[in-house]
């Protein structure tokens, strides 16, 4: 066991390594550069702007770039943003707050939602609630999440006044009723396509275990049927949630971006925007490596947790 | 005249105001109250001589301030300096080559420090220090001989006698010598993201990706504040700074301003003014000169004649917007007016084509000596207005023969090297020709200022003709105002005649303030239009 | 054994299925949907009597039922209903291309992975991983920044950002799979890896795949919609569902049903394929065949 941990982590470290040459590559390859938005507005000539990619250091050949780059993050320098000069983990840092506080409530708000939705509708399978949440659940997921945002916007701030049209907190106050107030709508819009993801896989897989053999078996038995559902079925079916649950997090980014964008919400997905609008080139590299460590930590704790819970898989 | 004659030197607007009258208030006594102004990009740079965009201008005219600016009117107020330098007071030399400047006394930086000449002698030598990554030296570059005289005088010498210097000290900011002398690097300190300056308000605090605070300076030297807070917000959805704009929860829509579509509803909000002003930018078609079927000056003026002005700047932008001829705004006093006015006629573009033996070939594309008449136009992408103006000029276009392709990119890729190299074949674009209020547009339109071909400068048309040049250097030459309107005045014929570049119209921009808001005046002739946020209040509701 | 059962047992399996997936209303309905739809995009536009490139535009904004347009005009005087239709033809297309390619890359490779374990699925997967690393958005910009915009590429596009999770799921499943019981037993009977691999665990793992499958059409069109918000998906002139509802956007309050139309469109759409993915899923579940 702690032998196919170690080994997963290496390879957790060797696919950072290359994810990192990969993304810094392909940023850098890509037309365009960070000193683009100085050549129409603030009436830089073309030497103003060659000495300035001089002074950034953009004029040196790619690979030294990279390994300067790559050098320096090993000892914890990320770099400065070329926008305001801020040390890349900060600029990171005062964004992921309002990230993880936007896509934590929406994933709680989805798995619960999702969760409940998902089994109920697996066990009173083709029943009116079962086919109203399948219509429903295909709805959510077929809307688009920025129009629904935009809708939402338009109804409760626009027409009824009731919610803010965007922004974390009004800005002054940063009470905890002010806060929640502004985390309602983006986190119900956030939640909207996750609630129906986990709905979905949750009664897919929730359909596939009840029709078992030894759920039929346990039944026979005369166990009781919430029993059943708890202590047989529902372990069963969480399992490829795992594995659903272990890729979630670059869709919850990308998804949050979008929401992020809709809401004004000052956070991870806004600034990974901006940046590689600006060409940040820090900045984005940050953010990439930083989500991959993420999502490499996540798919880790997916397999250990499913090694761990289904005997059968162990690796050898 | 040299510079002094002042009254003339920049551009006068009268703002369009669509709003109630209102009894004229005066401003409170003390600071009071808090203004939210909402910006559509972060402002992210608060060192005001590094590059930056036009929304950290809007910082920076609140936090520091200049030795004198150019107020709505054309005219240069003093601001830092005591008085504006002219021949007539000595400040100037005949020559033009000797300044001297008396400042103000009893200017106190945010922190209690006294400001004095040793400031204005520290911020131009750091302009000019090689390792600084300034945002640019034009005029800089010739001032020698710094000598502070007294903490309230500070004398130079200028290498070369240039005029634009002038309005060009009108942009530039003054830093703090006591502070960023003991940096070690000039570029990154913490005084990047805490400035300290000398303008009417100070710094507050930032959160990153949401706004910016900053509070009434009340030592300032100056009039005003009459606001305790002005926070900056960052909203980068136009449709969504609008709805917040109605809302409530802004109090002004600076850049880039409400978007044509809303702003006749904007009109009929309550409690909302909108203000729809001029800007020095001029909306254009600009075509690579180089490229095949744009070297024809035919195909330039059949394609000019088929661009349905009227359509494009009253259906797709409100009417909102006026039509011009020339690359000078047409407030400016070097403006030459009675050009040669556009008309829209696909007939005679049709006839000006066929005689210059442009022929329709497969597909009804006209073709000459086996350059066929089909080009690309691009724009930045995700500018909705800009792309309906695509989309109608790609029609118009092809009843004339000509088939244009849409091919847009953002903004980081469209103005690197495929705008500056001239790797174009069009571009649709607002551009602001003039340098600072002055129409010295060598760096545009002068032969030797071609990127592409090794040049320095902006001419990204790749447009060559030596009248052209003789007209730039004359004007550059000369001092006298009547003289070098003149010589613009031709220049802008000649620009027309030959069209370098197809105006559709001059820039404008729409924004709203909210009812009770005093002082705000659109100013074309600083940076950005928060320029004097310090003389803004909340009228007190009878 | 009810009625049912023994019927079912007396059908050939393909009959059973078919059976199945009549009884699945819903299923039926999102089917017919998808058929009205690709006749409606394929054919509408030359029943209609308007162009959906040309532009009148003194007639903009005409709501629709108010002349001559049935669904209106958008912001520069164009049939909204020739739009959509054309509009349906492209992201469509997208859809289902992306979605077959991204499905064909990521079984294959997950399958792949699955079963053979140890080095080769390790290597697959840390490749599939390390894609996974990069949020979609990172990787529709970049390479959408290196390449001309258009059909080809946003499909393209679409597809290289969808056949990962694919790739994942079928692993999983392969890999659990390859210990159960009829596995083993086909390998005892000297059945080839390929196909104990094709003919008998990715079959037993099509109701994931199913699931993924109609999840990815639904996806790709969102993210067609998506692509074409940053402006690197259709460009104008030409339509798509995305470019429509993105113009829109600033006309939500002042002409709606610019925003209405194509939103319906791609919710009906993707609805209808999740629904059919659902049928499809129930009729082909294998275990309903054991007695």
């Amino acid at each position: 066991m702690a032998r196919y941990a170690a080994n997963r982590l290496m390879q957790a470290l060797l696919l950072l390594v290359i994810v990192s040459a990969l993304g810094f590559a392909i940023l850098h390859l890509a037309p365009g550069g960070p000193l683009s938005q100085f050549a129409v507005s603030s009436q830089m000539s073309q030497e103003d702007l060659d000495r300035v990619s001089r002074q950034l250091g953009l004029d040196r050949p790619l690979p030294i770039q990279y390994l300067d780059w790559f050098g320096r993050m090993l000892r914890g320098d990320w770099g400065r943003s070329y926008r305001d000069g801020e040390a890349v983990l900060s600029v990171i840092g005062s964004h992921l707050g309002a990230t993880l506080e936007l896509m934590t409530t929406a994933t709680a708000i989805a798995i619960l939602l999702g969760c409940w939705i998902g089994v109920l509708g697996a066990v009173r399978r083709y029943s009116l609630f079962d086919s109203l949440a399948t219509v429903g659940a295909m709805i959510a997921l077929s809307i688009p999440t920025f129009w629904f945002g935009l809708v939402t916007i338009y109804l409760f701030s626009v027409k009824l006044g009731w919610l803010p049209s965007g922004n974390r907190q009004t800005i002054g106050d940063g009470s905890l009723p002010d806060l929640l107030h502004h985390l309602i709508a983006p986190a119900v819009v956030l939640a909207l396509v996750e609630t129906a993801v986990w709905g979905r896989f949750m009664r897919s897989s929730m359909l596939e275990v009840v029709n078992q053999d030894y759920i039929r078996t346990a039944r026979a038995k005369g166990i009781p049927e919430w029993r059943i559902l708890t202590r047989h079925a529902l372990r069963n079916a969480l399992l490829p949630m795992i594995t659903v649950a272990g890729l979630q997090f670059p869709t919850l980014l990308g998804g949050a971006l979008v929401t992020e964008t809709v809401f004004t919400w000052p956070g991870m997905g806004r600034l990974f925007l901006d940046s590689i609008g600006y060409r940040d080139y820090p900045v984005v590299m940050g953010i990439l490596m930083f989500s991959a460590m993420m999502v490499l930590i996540g798919s880790l704790l997916a397999d250990i947790l499913y090694a761990v819970v289904d005997p059968r898989i162990r690796m050898g | 005249m040299l510079l002094g004659a002042s009254a003339a030197a920049g551009l006068t607007v009268p703002a369009t105001v669509f709003a109630q009258t209102e009894r004229p208030t005066s401003p409170p006594d003390k600071p009071r109250g808090q203004v939210i102004a909402a910006l559509s990009q972060e402002p992210t740079v608060f060192h005001p001589l590094m590059p930056g965009i036009e929304v950290d201008q809007g910082v920076w005219w609140q936090v520091f301030s200049p030795l004198w600016f150019i107020d709505p009117d054309g005219n240069f107020v003093p601001d830092l300096a005591r008085e504006v330098p002219t021949i007539e007071n000595g400040g100037l030399s005949a020559d033009g080559l000797t300044w001297k400047i008396k400042l103000r006394s009893g200017v106190k930086w945010h922190d209690g420090t006294a400001f004095t000449a040793e400031d204005v002698k520290f911020s131009l030598e750091l302009i000019n220090n090689p390792d600084f990554r300034v945002r640019n030296r034009v005029g800089h570059s010739l001032v020698k001989d710094i000598k502070v005289v007294t903490p309230d005088e500070i004398h130079w010498r200028m290498d070369a006698p240039y005029s634009p210097y002038m309005s060009i000290l009108s942009l530039t900011f003054m830093v703090p010598k006591h502070i960023l002398e003991k940096v070690s690097d000039p570029n990154n300190s913490p005084f990047h993201n805490a400035p300290v300056g000398t303008g009417p308000f100070r710094w507050g605090e930032r959160v990153p990706g949401d706004h910016i605070l900053l509070s009434a300076h009340t030592g300032y030297h100056g009039k005003g504040p009459y606001l305790e807070r002005v926070v900056f917000k960052y909203i980068p959805d136009l449709t969504v700074l609008y709805t917040q704009f109605r809302t409530g929860q802004v109090d002004y829509t600076g850049l880039q301003g409400i978007l044509p579509n809303f702003v006749q509803e904007a009109k009929t909000l309550r409690d909302r003014r909108i203000f729809v002003s001029s800007t020095a930018s001029v909306e254009h078609v600009a075509p690579n000169l180089e490229f095949g079927p744009f070297v024809d000056r035919s195909v330039r003026e059949a394609l000019y004649l088929a661009i349905n002005k009227k359509a494009i700047i009253d259906a797709l932008n409100y009417g909102l917007p006026t039509q011009t001829e020339s690359f000078v705004p047409q407030q400016a006093w070097s403006f030459q007016s009675g050009l040669p006015q556009h008309s829209y006629d696909p007939a005679k573009a049709n006839a000006l084509l066929d005689a210059a033996g442009w022929v329709r070939g497969a597909g009804g594309v006209r073709e000459k000596g086996g350059v066929k008449l089909e080009f690309t136009n691009s724009t930045t992408s995700g500018n909705a207005v800009r792309e309906q103006t695509q989309q109608l000029l790609i029609q118009d276009w092809r009843s004339i023969g000509a088939a244009m392709r849409v091919n847009n990119m953002p903004a980081a890729v469209i103005w690197g090297d495929f705008w500056q190299q001239s790797k174009f074949n069009s571009v649709l674009v607002a551009v602001n020709f003039m340098l600072g209020s002055d129409p010295d547009v060598t760096p545009r339109f002068g032969s030797g200022a071609i990127p592409a071909k090794g040049g320095r400068g902006f001419n990204t048309y790749q447009y060559q003709s030596p009248e052209a040049d003789r007209l730039l250097a004359e004007g550059a030459r000369r001092f006298d105002l009547a003289q070098r309107k003149a010589t613009y005045g031709d220049l802008q014929k000649l620009i027309r005649n030959d069209l370098a570049m197809l105006p559709l119209f001059q820039g404008f921009i729409a924004e709203g303030i909210k009812d009770g808001l005093q002082g705000f005046r659109h100013n074309i002739n600083t940076s950005s239009n928060c320029w004097n946020i310090r003389e803004w209040y909340w009228a007190r509701s009878a | 054994m009810s009625t049912a059962a023994l019927q079912s047992v007396q059908l050939a399996p393909g009959q059973a299925a078919w059976q199945r997936f009549r009884r699945h209303r819903l299923a039926l309905v999102g089917a017919v949907t998808i058929v009205v739809l690709i006749l409606g995009a394929a054919f509408g536009p030359y029943l209609l009597p308007f162009d959906d490139t040309f532009i009148d535009i003194m007639k903009r904004f005409a709501p629709p039922l108010s002349g001559a347009h049935i669904l209106g005009t958008d912001e520069l005087g164009r049939d909204v209903l020739a739009r959509l239709m054309m509009g349906g033809r492209v992201s469509l297309s997208i859809g289902i291309v992306a979605m077959t390619i991204a499905m064909a890359v990521g079984i294959l490779v997950g399958a792949f992975a699955g079963f053979y374990g140890g080095v080769i699925g390790a290597v697959l997967m840390r490749i599939v991983d390390a894609v996974l690393c990069f949020p979609a958005i990172f990787l529709l910009l970049a390479l959408a920044a290196l390449t001309e915009p258009g059909l080809m590429t946003t499909t393209l596009l679409i597809a290289a950002t969808a056949w990962m999770s694919v790739a994942r799921v079928v692993e999983a499943q392969v890999r659990s799979l390859r210990e159960r019981e009829f596995a083993i037993a086909a390998v005892a009977f000297g059945s080839s890896n390929l196909r104990i691999m094709f003919r008998e665990l990715v079959p037993n793992a099509m109701a994931p795949i199913m699931v993924a499958a109609t999840l990815n059409v639904a996806k790709a069109i969102l993210l067609e919609s998506y692509v074409s918000y940053l402006g690197f998906g259709i460009q104008p002139p030409a339509a798509s569902w995305g470019n429509m509802l993105n113009n829109a956007q600033i006309y939500l309050t002042s002409a709606p049903w610019l925003a209405i139309a194509p939103g319906i469109a791609i919710t009906l759409a993707v609805t209808s394929f999740n629904f059919l993915g659902d049928g499809l899923r129930d009729a082909l579940d294998p275990r309903m065949n054991i007695p």
